[in-house]
């Protein structure tokens, strides 16, 4: 038993070597590669790429706040519509979306522990 | 310059760089960018390719700034944004099937190599035949030093995971290295001694 815990210590050992001269050939190798001289573009070309980027999350922003606005105001004009020219419409909506939800939040917890059990 | 002094200025450049100063990004860039397509040529293995990630990666920069909380150096952060968006690019590309072969992608870092007269040996071949979801946490464990812990989160995958795949593709290189294949030889294939 003595002899076989001996063994694989010293097999474990040589393979650590080995893996750490591996390891310490690879980090000579890629030392290299951070010898290479890199073409550094100058400040303003580095200036117009932000220029160009802010911009762009700019126009994307104003995108998203459009669209979300739109919405809202369909969602909203709907539901003042429904108030003042049909109101048990309404009234059936408001009924149905409580009870969506409250069955939904119910069932969810539910199914995560029927998932973890 | 004294390290400090380098820190602060980074910190100052990077607070600017928050409240939308350009000039205070273009700095920042300019000076991580050797380091940043460096980082990107190990794990591309390929120049152009890690010249066009760094500037995805700038530009992901922009965006998400005010997500930098400074807990970390800059430089970590612009490792952690570098390596997903490769990951990404890796996938899109396998989507789309126009994955070139790894030889094909390594050869111009070859050639760059070889025209600074140094030698293109086994070791960075064996580095290039590795998949990227294994080079990858090689280079940022063995080279860079970030922890398991670290480099699981860039690349959504648990440490333990990281872990395997470090300790995998190090046994691969070795044996593509034939580092200790006589005394492997002579071992059984599995051992099965507690």
């Amino acid at each position: 038993m003595v002899k076989k815990q001996k063994v694989i210590y010293l097999d474990n050992e040589q393979q650590n070597k080995q893996d750490f001269d591996a390891i310490h050939k690879l980090q000579e190798e890629l030392t290299k590669i951070d010898e290479f001289s890199i073409y550094t573009p100058d400040l303003q070309w580095f200036e117009q790429m932000v220029i160009q980027e802010q911009q762009k999350a700019k126009k994307k922003w104003r995108k998203e706040l459009s669209f979300f606005m739109i919405i809202a105001f369909v969602i909203l004009s709907g539901m003042i519509i429904t108030i003042y020219q049909l109101p048990v419409l309404f009234m059936l909506l408001q009924i149905i979306t409580t009870i969506f939800i409250a069955v939904y939040t119910s069932v969810r917890p539910l199914k995560k522990a029927n998932h973890y059990e | 310059m004294g390290e400090r002094e380098g820190y602060y200025r980074m910190d100052a450049l990077i607070k600017d760089a928050k409240k939308g100063d350009h000039l205070a990004f273009a700095m920042l860039f300019r000076e991580n960018y050797p380091f940043l397509v460096k980082y990107l040529m190990k794990i591309t293995m390929n120049l152009d390719t890690a010249e066009e990630i760094a500037q995805e990666t700038m530009a992901k920069c922009v965006q998400k700034i005010h997500l930098y909380n400074g807990q970390s150096k800059f430089t970590t952060w612009l490792v952690s944004i570098a390596t997903n968006t490769y990951i990404d690019q890796c996938r899109k590309q396998k989507r789309e099937k126009n994955w070139q072969g790894q030889e094909e992608v390594y050869r111009k870092l070859k050639w760059h190599l070889e025209s600074r007269n140094e030698e293109w040996n086994d070791c960075l071949e064996a580095l290039g035949n590795l998949s990227e979801e294994v080079r990858i946490p090689i280079i940022l464990k063995h080279y860079y030093g970030y922890s398991y812990e670290e480099i699981g989160n860039w690349m959504n995958i648990s440490p333990g995971t990281v872990k395997s795949r470090v300790h995998n593709g190090i046994k691969l290189v070795r044996r593509e290295l034939k580092l200790g294949e006589e005394t492997e030889s002579h071992l059984p294939g599995q051992r099965t001694t507690k």
